[in-house]
């Protein structure tokens, strides 16, 4: 109860940054007609309203906003690298946002640009995004993100070690490029074209392992890209529709690490008598890879009680291994109580997936099409044909010649997996909509087994399952919407322990628009798992609850709210082997409470400012109790007739029962101007 | 040896397995089946009284096309706001056979509404059931490469019209829907307000900072991956898209990740785990796998993880976080333990 009067106390000051609220400030009518587009779907409004009219167009050359201004943050208070790890937000002058919309009255090279940049300026994340059109000639869309990857959680590694949670440390940015080149919009056939690349660059700090004796961290260098190119042709008409493309890949993988530092490793304690330790590391991959891949998919409007749908998808990616370690220091293998002064490993291989996955259905209507059976089948089977050859010569400095140790396998992994799905829906009338169906899943895999396994490099699996579906849709009138969904199933045999076995899920999602401005949405899901398999036990059940209220009312411009609680349990039990094979079990809990807000007001003015109250919170608990808060307040203060002044101040405080010296907290403010044409 | 044992086993319990899931199922199905003619009938027996006990209405000609010029004439505002429309394409492409009757291709021939006035006598898509809503968007859309998942989507069969998410008035090349990232995350969160809540963890993809949208990772019309995921280069999983160096194929993999894909470890949408991880601590990650005992009988349901390496001191700190020394869990080109 204390809980829950807190929680609607902080509500308007602990809440979190709605989507919305990421965006340049917008007119206070945009703003209420966004968040009724929240409260209701356009299919849900009144019957009563008028059409709404469309905004009205805008006869400018350019129009758009630009956002910049300068970002500080107070001292870090607690882990500052749980703070880079979870936030990661820097000082400096920013450019916030740019949102540009060029119309060329002549529509020369285009008729119409979009281009939009967001969070440049050594922000964590930056995305540009343009979108160039002239009808019926192109349509260009190109799209670049830059995120940045901070992960140097401390109790993610060894918390003990001396240099503990500097292991599985990562510095990295991730860069996608994504430009696709559409020809002839609107017409019969289209061709495409399409480049994307992602790559990632970045320092970090990964293990040496020294098999299970000791272990080291070693400065890294991660480079790798992948990039794609594809082309295909699209046919349209009013009967049907192929696309047919074909793609390639390039991939390479050029990770290093290299160390010259002594190191003791985690290991505290000498092994029979020895210290081991490290002196000097070159570690190199050199990894290619290429692939090629077809898409051929497909829609048929067979009659107009029937369509047909289909995909045939291949893909064939290989890669092909280079790697080379050379290592220095004191070793030692266990398995032959070797001990040795330096290692060198070679690996070389292949691995080639061919991958094949099809899907055919169709949809049959009947009755006015109030009754509808919908049949769906996929398939997905891949091969994996590989053959790793890695060799390991173990010396010691000494005239004993050295040891070697050559892994070569040369293995086939085959994964079949096949689905069937039958669905019936019924109109019943034009307020009830009834679902029932029947899905299929069976699949077989024979994949590579561990080091460990008692039957030999390959271990089979199979999965069988039955899940019965049920549904319902209830729609009384435009203000109610109700939506219930079941899910059953039965398996004869599952992949893995924890896999779905015996499942019931179940969700309940119902709306109600009390008027134009107040609006009610409830969810409520849960999913209840069992595999009663006595050296196993699982048991798993997953609650979430979540209630929405928006207001928005329509005769007063200046206030609108929105508020979000949610609740979500989470409880896993399942039985595994601990210290010397024991049977122990694993339980998991998770009990969590998040709440999100935002408050606007318009101010009174001759153009008015605008004032954002609101933020998040998240308290857990449970087997990671946490608890993370994070209200902002923002302002836009309008300065002039298309300058306004923002500024914007909001609080990350991070705090964990069992690992409490990852807490942080932090204010940061940012002020910037806003120029709109 | 193993696979027969296991598929002995299997046999021992397939059947009435078999038999109590297909019940569950069937029982569902049956139900509404069953249900559909007798409903039907009552329906029908209740529309045949009220006709009998209400006065015949007098019958109405069937409307007509009148095109879009004669609509503009009342709804002035919309029809200048539609030149900008995507939908303008519409009102000129004979390829549709809209031409001239772009407004009527959506609300249905209008010569009955211009007589009378009357909004009851014009089509209004967001008042139809969402299936009609439907067909009326698929006239044309259907045949086009964005529906062809439209048969495994579950917004379409949860009656989740087009125009639940399409405004279809709106301006601009691309205004029937947002393209912004935080307007995407905003239109989706609306229903989805449970996963809008997962990204309130601390450790979760980038979507509350607008660097990410949920399309990025699901198809909201449907595809051939579960919820909607997106695939990349053809048939792998979209996580591939951003996460290349995971793609593999890798000369060691790690089973779950091509058969379960990321979601056997990770909380995609946030956890309060570091590296959104299903558990709060790695070593119960793979030790609820990996706890299979080496003796011949292994369980039916749960065959492919391995036995523990019981020489770790699983005490010690060093090895409460697999992945410190396993750390290329993704899969391995160099070794068969995943350590390199």
């Amino acid at each position: 109860m204390r809980f829950l009067l807190a929680l609607i106390l902080l509500a308007p000051a602990f809440a979190q940054q709605s989507p919305a609220q990421a965006n340049p400030p917008a007119k206070p009518e945009e703003k209420a007609a966004e968040a009724t587009a929240q409260t209701e779907t356009k299919a849900e409004k009144p019957a009563d309203k008028p059409a709404e009219s469309p905004a009205p167009s805008t006869e400018s050359w350019i129009d758009g906003s630009v956002d910049f201004g300068y970002r500080w943050l107070t001292n870090v208070n607690g882990n500052f690298q749980q703070y880079r790890s979870i936030v990661n937000l820097g000082e400096g002058p920013k450019l916030f946002g740019v949102d540009l919309t060029i119309q060329d009255p002549k529509r020369r090279l285009f008729d119409r640009l979009d281009a939009r940049a967001y969070g440049w300026g050594g922000d964590p994340y930056s995305t540009a995004h343009v979108n160039m059109r002239k009808a019926k000639i192109y349509d260009l869309n190109f799209d670049y993100r830059n995120i940045a990857y901070f992960n140097a959680v401390p109790s993610f590694a060894n918390p003990s070690a001396p240099l503990g949670f500097n292991e599985q440390t990562f510095d990295l940015h991730r860069k996608t490029i994504n430009a696709t080149l559409d020809f002839n919009p609107g017409g019969h056939i289209l061709p495409y074209l399409a480049y994307e690349r992602n790559s990632g660059y970045g320092n970090g700090i990964e293990t040496w392992v020294n098999e299970s004796t000791n272990e080291y961290p070693v400065p890294t260098v991660f480079r790798d890209s992948t990039d794609n190119y594809r082309g295909g042709l699209r046919l349209e008409y009013n009967r049907f529709h192929v696309t047919v493309e074909q793609g390639g890949t390039t991939f390479k993988d050029d990770d290093q690490a290299f160390d010259r530092t002594y190191q003791g490793g985690d290991r505290t304690t000498p092994l029979f008598g020895q210290t081991l330790y490290l002196t000097g590391l070159n570690q190199a991959y050199g990894i290619r890879g290429t692939s090629y891949y077809t898409k051929a998919i497909g829609t048929l409007h067979v009659t107009s009680n029937m369509d047909f749908y289909g995909q045939f998808l291949y893909s064939d990616p290989k890669t092909d291994v280079n790697f080379n370690e050379l290592a220095a220091g004191n070793f030692s293998q266990i398995n032959s109580l070797l001990f040795y002064s330096n290692q060198l490993t070679i690996g070389t291989g292949a691995a080639n997936q061919p991958h094949t996955t099809a899907n055919l259905g169709y949809e049959i209507r009947l009755f006015k099409n109030h009754l509808r059976l919908m049949y769906s089948w996929i398939t997905d089977r891949y091969t994996d044909n590989a053959s790793p050859f890695v060799t390991q010569t173990f010396g010691n400095g000494s005239a004993t010649p050295p040891a070697t140790i050559a892994t070569a396998l040369n293995y086939g992994q085959k994964v079949n997996y096949d689905q069937q799905q039958w669905d019936v829906l019924y109109d019943l009338g034009s307020k009830i909509t009834l679902r029932g169906g029947i899905r299929w899943v069976s699949g077989d895999a024979t994949v590579l087994a561990g080091s460990l396994s008692q039957t030999g490099n390959l271990v089979s699996g199979k999965l069988d399952r039955t899940i019965g579906l049920g549904g319902l849709t209830y729609r009384p009138n435009q203000k109610f919407t109700a939506n219930l969904d079941y899910e059953g199933s039965s398996s004869d045999n599952i992949y893995f322990r924890t896999s779905l076995n015996e499942y019931s899920k179940g969700r309940a999602r119902a709306k109600y628009q009390f008027n134009s401005a107040l609006g009610l949405q409830a969810r409520f899901t849960v999913l209840d798992n069992q595999n009663p398999d006595p050296s196993i036990r699982y048991s798993l059940r997953a609650r979430d609850n979540a209630i929405t209220l928006f207001w928005t009312p329509k005769s007063s411009k200046f206030v609108s709210l929105m508020g979000e609680y949610d609740r979500s349990t989470v409880q896993s039990s399942i039985s595994y082997l601990g210290l010397f094979l024991s049977q122990q079990t694993s339980s998991y809990r998770d009990n969590s409470h998040s709440a999100t807000a935002a408050l606007n007001l318009t101010l009174p003015g001759v153009v008015p400012a605008k004032l954002t109250v609101g933020g998040s919170l998240f308290v857990s608990n449970g087997s990671r109790s946490t608890q993370y808060y994070q209200p902002l307040v923002k302002l836009s203060l309008p300065i002039g007739k298309h300058v306004y002044w923002n500024t914007d101040w909001q609080y990350y405080g991070y705090g964990e029962q069992a690992y409490m010296f990852e807490a942080f907290r932090t204010h940061v403010f940012e002020t910037g101007l806003r120029l709109t044409k | 040896m193993k696979p027969l044992l296991v598929t002995s086993h299997c046999q021992s319990t397939v059947l009435p397995r078999l038999l109590r899931g297909a019940r569950l199922a069937g029982l569902v199905a049956a139900a509404l089946l069953l249900a559909i003619p007798g409903i039907a009938q009552e329906k029908a027996a209740a529309q045949e009284k009220a006709a009998a006990a209400a006065p015949a209405p007098a019958p109405k000609k069937p409307a007509e096309y009148i095109g879009s010029e004669m609509c503009g004439s009342c709804h002035e505002d919309i029809a200048k706001a539609f030149q900008k429309n995507p939908h303008q394409i519409v009102e000129t492409d004979k390829k549709r056979h809209f031409d001239t009757k772009a407004c009527e291709s959506c609300h249905g021939p209008g010569s009955n509404h211009m007589e009378s006035m009357s909004a009851a006598d014009i089509r209004n898509p967001l008042k139809l059931r969402p299936a009609e809503a439907d067909r009326a968007c698929l006239t044309c859309h259907l045949n086009q490469p964005t529906h062809v998942g439209r048969i495994n989507s579950s917004h379409a069969k949860n009656q989740v019209s087009c125009v639940s998410c399409h405004s279809i008035h709106k301006n601009g090349p691309h205004g029937l829907v947002p393209r912004k990232a935080t307007e995407i995350n905003q239109l989706c969160s609306g229903c989805h307000s449970d996963v809008w809540a997962s990204f309130q963890r601390p450790f979760k993809h980038k979507l509350p900072e607008g660097a990410m949208s949920c399309v990025d990772c699901h198809n909201p019309h449907g595809g051939i991956l579960p919820r909607g995921l997106q695939t990349a280069n053809a048939n792998e999983p979209g996580c591939n898209n951003c996460h290349g160096d995971k793609r593999g194929p890798f000369t060691f993999e790690h089973a779950p990740v091509r058969l379960e894909g990321c979601s056997a470890c990770h909380q995609p949408h946030g956890s309060a785990n570091p590296r959104m991880l299903t558990r709060s601590e790695v070593r119960f990650v793979c030790l609820e796998c990996h706890s299979n005992l080496p003796a011949p009988t292994l369980p039916a349901n749960g065959t492919l993880g391995t036995t523990p390496p019981a020489f770790h001191d699983l005490r010690s700190p060093r090895f409460q976080n697999c992945n410190v020394c396993h750390q290329k869990v993704h899969g391995s080109y160099v070794s068969r333990d995943l350590l390199k």
